[in-house]
């Protein structure tokens, strides 16, 4: 059996969050020969399962590699560990610059090709390759997530049985989740679809749970009463807007208030973009301000009916999904902390006193 | 590809967003087709166009940033 048909059969699907069916990109590479780029970045907020595969996987993501592409680059981010371990294993690495959009896929295939790490206008899947906005061409180039890649591996050792043995019939498989914030041992955890978050969150040993962010920056937000009873598998969370993503889970302590941390984490989108497509360049930024005046008491009724618009027009409009992921992250911070929300529109954070009165 | 071009009854236009530097040139030209957001670049990213009018739109824009979409 061919190594696309054994990934069908095991119903892999990509692990960096776009959960795309694996065995279709590799079949794209392989009709038009193309390169593979590994990314190990980490490039989703607080997710950092790459850097565990590589620390602790490498000769299985090795194998893995070699089964898709002759010619394979590791992409991580420059100065991270990731990229030592990969240079002290002689492998031949693309050094990323730590930037968010950085390590999107049609990024890392134009800073390959002697272009910058920032996004491609893509009309056709890039495994085809493609050209840049100036006109440069893009060679045929695969990106597969780390996690991917050891998939590929088990996949091929072990048989897609073994495989399908995790997970539910939809989402199979073993998943890897980071679970950060108010928990007393985060870190990295094995699991698989269908698992309740609540065994996830006992696991990581949460406490003061007041909400739970999921699939970091393109993401979005359970509050603490769904994060407790929802199992983590794309089915489940679909209702509540949310896909399982990069595996990043992050438990927002009760006594916080949502709405700072979300203008934090707005913030650093706003300096994210990568600054090329119009509606992402000025709209992202201009979003944040909003949020960071509605955290602060000091937006009106009227200004939060035009933070609504922007975030209407975000999604869509860039060559990369950046917009569309910040614009589903605040969207989502806007309707599970609705009561925050109404409080801070009459000029008071309230909610967080209620908040900390308030039993799990 | 020209052939199949000129004998279609519409034209798919489609903005590449890297290359737009909101000049606004196709919707003052566009007679409405393209809406402006508030910073100057245009809410569509596709457009279903006569033609002509698309062939007029592609070649205006100052910033080529305008393209027709590939037949598939």
């Amino acid at each position: 059996m061919s190594l696309t048909d054994l990934l069908d059969e095991a119903g892999l699907t990509g692990r960096g969050g776009a959960m795309f069916p694996t065995s279709v990109k590799l079949r794209a590479a392989f009709d038009n020969r193309a390169e593979l780029i590994v990314n190990a970045c980490d490039g989703e907020v607080g997710t950092h399962k790459d850097a565990l595969v590589v620390a602790e996987h490498l000769r299985e993501l090795e194998h893995g590699a070699g089964l898709v592409a002759r010619k394979v680059h590791w992409a991580a981010h420059r100065g991270s560990d990731t990229e030592d371990r990969l240079l002290e294993a002689g492998l031949r690495v693309l050094s990323v610059p730590a930037r968010y959009v950085a390590s999107e896929e049609s990024a890392l295939v134009s800073l390959l090709h002697g272009g910058l790490a920032r996004p491609v206008m893509r009309h056709e899947p890039i495994a085809r390759g493609g050209r840049d906005s100036q006109g440069h061409r893009l060679r045929p180039t695969l990106v597969l997530n780390a996690e991917t890649v050891w998939r590929i591996s088990q996949i091929a050792q072990y048989g897609p049985g073994r495989f399908r043995g995790f997970g539910t019939p939809d989402e199979p498989g073993p998943r890897l989740v980071t679970i950060g914030g108010s928990v007393e041992r985060p870190g990295v955890y094995d699991t698989a679809a269908g698992v309740p978050m609540r065994e996830l969150l006992t696991a990581a040993g949460a406490f003061e749970v007041g909400a739970v962010g999921i699939g970091g920056l393109s993401g979005g937000w359970l509050s603490a009463g769904d994060a407790w009873s929802v199992a983590w598998s794309n089915a489940a969370l679909a209702p509540h807007g949310l896909r399982t993503g990069t595996g990043a889970i992050h438990v927002l302590e009760r006594s916080a208030c949502p709405l700072q941390y979300v203008t934090r984490l707005a913030r650093f989108a706003a300096g994210e973009s990568a600054g090329q497509c119009g509606p992402c360049m000025f709209g992202v930024p201009a979003v944040a301000t909003q949020v960071a005046q509605l955290a602060d008491g000091a937006l009106a009724y009227d200004e939060f009916a035009l933070l609504q618009q922007r975030l209407r027009l975000l999604p869509g409009r860039g060559a990369c999904r950046y917009p569309d992921g910040i614009a589903g992250f605040i969207s989502s911070a806007l309707r599970t902390f609705r009561a925050d929300v109404e409080a801070h529109l009459a000029g008071a954070c309230v909610a967080m006193k209620e908040r900390a009165g308030a039993a799990r | 590809m020209r052939r199949a071009r000129r004998e279609a009854e519409v034209a798919e236009v489609i903005v590449d967003r890297v290359a737009c530097t909101a000049h606004g040139v196709c919707a003052v030209m566009s007679d409405g087709a393209v809406e402006l957001d508030e910073f100057g670049y245009p809410i569509q990213s596709r457009l279903t166009l006569p033609p002509e009018e698309a062939r007029v739109l592609v070649e205006a824009c100052p910033a080529r940033a305008l393209l027709f979409r590939r037949p598939t």
